[in-house]
């Protein structure tokens, strides 16, 4: 099976069930998780109490659902601005376009080390593998993905990459590449880390970063970040390489300023990220750093196709990562289980939609219990819960072509009362010869799943 | 929650949805709420020709199968009286889901109209003031099901009509707002993933030393009973409609 | 007005772990100086801003035995980033804006302002001449982008010391950028022209 446009990792093994079923039993990945996620539903509350959130979502809503309405405007005026700004923007269609043109760029520098914050879109398109297939050297610096570089692990978390990971294991990773040992003190492993990564700002020839936000009217770029590490790709090497989804656009400074406002609140429960850097084209005459070249590549990959259609809000996603934290699947397996770069709830309806109707993550729309909690975390209000039903009717996984067929089985025997009469029937029926004190252990055929981890109450009420 | 577009309280006269896990599985449920409903005055009709309201199919993303059985509800429950579901699922499918199961149908009108006049019991009993008239000793603790929380919005009216149980403790359990894990085709989907998540709320409920569990969803109730009953948490459980038939 | 807004900035720079204080014209350099000493740090890289001069702040801290460099320093970045030379610097920047309402101060690159100084450094120091405090984001942002003039190659928006939630989710400092903030808001403007 392929898709069209992979986005799922290639490497990773075992079908979802599967992961799902190892991850929910390893109780030290349960452990790091759900500390996680209750530290982000502390500081969602606060910002729930300290501002007036669901006004401000209903107005990120609007700024988000007219930006993807009027985006192929909006685009043609962002790329007359940077260009103006003297930057370079390259429109890719697909991902594999956009590492294409990335590797020429460094190619053409004679580059040898590319320096990498954090980016969604370069780990969708795959990027790294694409550079260093070209002989480069690569180097994340954000925190969570050096760890998970270093690991050789796919990040679990939009914004926390390395959440399902506790200090014990970030501290043993280290010391294996630095070769000496590395104190478990969170404070000694940041400062551990800074020291190692230093080096790597110094001497990069290609700085790569994601793009959070595009600001259409001057053709800013938006990287937002709490490390400095994204300022550092950004500003010191000759060359700085951008990449964006195409619908990570706004058209001015007043929605900017607002979704910049909404960004941190949803995503780590703080009014403010400690930075963002507001990037308008190359170092300018007289400018002592900032790159010599800007590259903006804006990548389509599959969503252009998304407008238009009853998936068009998936579009709208700032990519704040709330919805993972608050849905109770993502925190029993983590994001690794979804092997994409998008999971939960958002990567479950996303992720199959970017790689066409052949999708190897075809099933992970089903990877939910439809319990609604992303809806309410969603700061733009996408209608997640619907979402995920429409992508379960779009894409039709060939694991569950069984499933399809008892259903139409089911759809003709529940549409008259006859049918319906006689289901009840051997329901009756069933429970009766199968119970025990109340109680059926095991169930056949298709109820074997559920009595592979509950009983059955034979009568109801249970006694 | 105080007023529900489309019903009016003159009259009262309405349907009763028996659900088809409650036929299947548990008709005590169905039959104790139509018993509620009777001693609060109301006349309940419940068609003979009612299945079920299609949900199961539409939630796996096979809206062609769901349609033809939505559309004998849609058939079952014509008429002008409010229909009563003793499921915040079910509701939740007709109020939320059939509008976009039947557009650009020909029952896209009367899908429409029905979801106007859909509502889950406890919400019909509270919005219209109706007093439980039942008699309860000890102390249960609430569930709260995902899409009579979520999705209908409703919080507030199983614990009013709670309230209104004399003699009866409400003890409210550590997260309650989160999933049971049950969620259709999850349960047996990803059935390790929905079995932890149901032992979750099984031991919170447990800790809550409540003498049972209530909730006016059937499925979360199988779900969270079976699981505890596995993994040895001792719970008793039943619907809201049984505890107020008494 | 400017009085609570200052208190508001430094209020909300607290939360995420910087610190600031609001002090007079006259008294900024030394305020400042004391600062710089209070950190240990042992080289400036100063923003070479006209305000800034005249508050007299380099010979405070030539006289405290600091190295100072103006911007541009003409070095390369390794010695930038504290891996050649001393390793305990401090980058002062002076901010064309400042949101209070959420504590974010607005830095602007320009040939006298590097984009790098206050992440590069170990330690960052902003002034901030108190009129150009403004209560939101927006505010701030229309300061910069709202008048119609050319964008600033880079604005960096401030709003704390560098800090990373990788590790278990437990917000940590310094990790790649400076290892504290401290804001020193300068009331009545300095007695210098106000750019």
């Amino acid at each position: 099976m392929s898709a069209d446009r992979p986005v799922s990792y290639p490497d990773v093994a075992g079908t979802l069930r599967q992961r799902t079923r190892e991850a929910v039993a390893d109780a030290e990945l349960v452990g790091n998780l759900r500390a996680s996620a209750d530290a982000w539903a502390a500081g969602r509350t606060r910002m729930e109490e300290q501002h007036a959130f669901a006004a401000m979502r209903e107005r990120a809503r609007q700024i988000r659902t007219d930006a993807v309405g009027r985006l192929p405007e909006l685009l043609r005026r962002l790329e007359s601005e940077v260009r103006a700004a003297g930057g370079h923007v390259y429109f890719a269609a697909d991902g594999a376009a956009a590492c294409a043109y990335v590797v020429e760029v460094a190619l053409a520098r004679g580059a040898r080390l590319v320096a990498k914050s954090k980016s969604m879109a370069t780990e969708e398109i795959k990027l790294n593998e694409a550079l260093e297939e070209a002989g480069l050297r690569v180097v994340e610096t954000d925190l969570g993905e050096w760890i998970l570089q270093l690991a050789g692990q796919h990040p679990s978390h939009i914004i926390a990459p390395a959440v399902h990971l506790n200090r014990g294991q970030v501290a043993d990773l280290f010391a294996a590449e630095s070769g000496r040992p590395v104190p478990r003190e969170r404070e000694a492993l940041v400062a551990h880390a800074r020291g190692r990564l230093r080096e790597v700002f110094a001497s990069a020839d290609i700085g790569v970063s994601g793009v959070n936000l595009a600001v259409a009217e001057t053709g800013t770029l938006c990287v937002v970040e709490n490390e400095g590490n994204c300022r550092l790709v950004t500003a010191l090497p000759p060359v700085h390489v951008a990449v964006m989804g195409m619908e990570r656009i706004v058209a001015g400074w007043d929605e900017a300023a607002h979704l910049l406002e909404v960004l941190p609140m949803a995503a780590i429960g703080d009014d403010a990220a400690t930075y963002v850097n507001l990037i308008t084209g190359p170092r300018r005459a007289g400018e002592q750093d900032g790159p010599e070249e800007l590259h903006l590549v804006i990548l389509d990959g599959g969503r252009s196709a998304l407008r238009g259609t009853e998936f068009e809000e998936v579009l709208n996603c700032i990519r704040c990562g709330a919805c993972l934290y608050s849905c109770p699947v993502w925190r029993s397996v983590g994001g690794q289980a979804y092997a994409s770069p998008y999971s939960g709830p958002i990567g479950a309806v996303l992720t199959p939609l970017l790689e066409g109707p052949t999708s190897p993550s075809a099933e992970l729309p089903f990877l939910s219990s439809l319990c609604g909690s992303c809806d309410d975390a969603c700061p733009v209000g996408i209608p997640l819960h619907d979402l995920l039903v429409r992508a379960r009717a779009r894409v039709r996984p060939p694991q569950r072509r069984r499933e399809r067929a008892a259903f139409r089985v089911w759809s003709h025997l529940w549409r008259g009362r006859v049918g319906y009469w006689a289901s009840r029937v051997a329901a009756r029926v069933g429970l009766r010869l199968l119970g025990r004190r109340g109680w059926v252990h095991r169930l056949p055929g298709p109820g074997a799943a559920w009595t592979s981890q509950r009983d059955l109450p034979s009568r109801w009420p249970p006694t | 929650m105080s007023h529900i577009p489309g019903i009016h309280s003159a009259g009262m006269r309405a349907f009763l949805m028996r659900t088809c896990l409650a036929d299947h599985l548990a008709p005590s449920v169905a039959r104790a709420a139509a018993e509620v409903l009777r001693r609060a005055g109301v006349q309940v009709r419940v068609p003979a020709g009612q299945t079920c309201c299609g949900q199961p199919a539409w939630s796996i993303g096979l809206p062609d199968e769901a349609r033809p059985v939505a559309r004998r509800a849609l058939r079952a429950f014509a008429g002008p009286e409010p229909v009563v579901v003793p499921s915040g699922s079910c509701a939740a499918m007709v109020r939320h889901g059939y509008p976009e199961l039947f557009r650009g149908t020909p029952d896209e009108p009367q899908a429409v109209e029905m979801a106007q006049r859909t509502v889950e019991l406890s919400q019909f009993m509270h919005s219209h003031g109706l007093e439980p008239q039942a008699v309860a000793g000890g102390s249960v603790t609430y569930h709260d099901s995902c899409h009579m929380l979520r999705i209908l919005g409703e919080r507030d009216s199983p614990r009013a009509v709670l309230a209104g149980v004399e003699g009866l403790e409400l003890r409210e359990m550590e997260a309650t707002e989160v999933c049971c894990g049950f969620g259709g085709s999850f349960s047996v989907g990803f059935p390790e993933v929905s079995g932890k998540l149901g032992e979750d709320k099984a031991r919170h409920a447990a800790a809550t030393g409540a003498d049972e569990l209530i909730a006016c969803d059937l499925s979360c109730l199988l779900h969270i009973t079976g699981r505890a009953r596995r993994t040895g948490i001792p719970l008793r459980a039943r619907h809201l409609a049984e505890l107020l038939a008494g | 007005m400017a009085a609570d807004l200052a208190a508001e900035l430094i209020a909300a720079l607290e939360r995420r772990r910087g610190s600031g204080a609001a002090v007079a014209a006259e008294r900024a350099a030394a305020e400042a100086a004391a600062h710089v000493a209070g950190v240990g740090a042992e080289r400036a890289v100063l923003a070479d801003d006209a305000w800034l001069r005249g508050l007299g702040l380099a010979e405070a801290l030539s006289d405290g035995g600091v190295e100072v460099l103006w911007w541009p320093t003409g070095h390369d970045v390794r010695e930038l980033l504290g891996l050649d030379g001393p390793e305990a610097t401090v980058g002062i920047t002076v901010p064309v804006a400042a949101a209070a309402e959420r504590g974010t101060l607005v830095l602007a690159a320009g040939a006298g302002h590097g984009r790098a100084i206050d992440v590069a450094s170990m330690h960052h120091l902003a002034l901030l001449p108190a009129e150009r405090l403004v209560r939101s984001l927006a505010a701030a942002l229309d300061t910069v982008y709202g008048r119609g003039g050319v964008a600033p190659s880079a604005v960096s928006l401030v709003s704390g010391p560098s800090r990373t939630s990788d590790i278990e989710k437990i917000s940590t400092l310094g990790a790649h950028g400076a290892l504290d903030l401290h804001v020193i808001v300068v009331e009545r403007g300095g007695g210098s022209e106000d750019p």
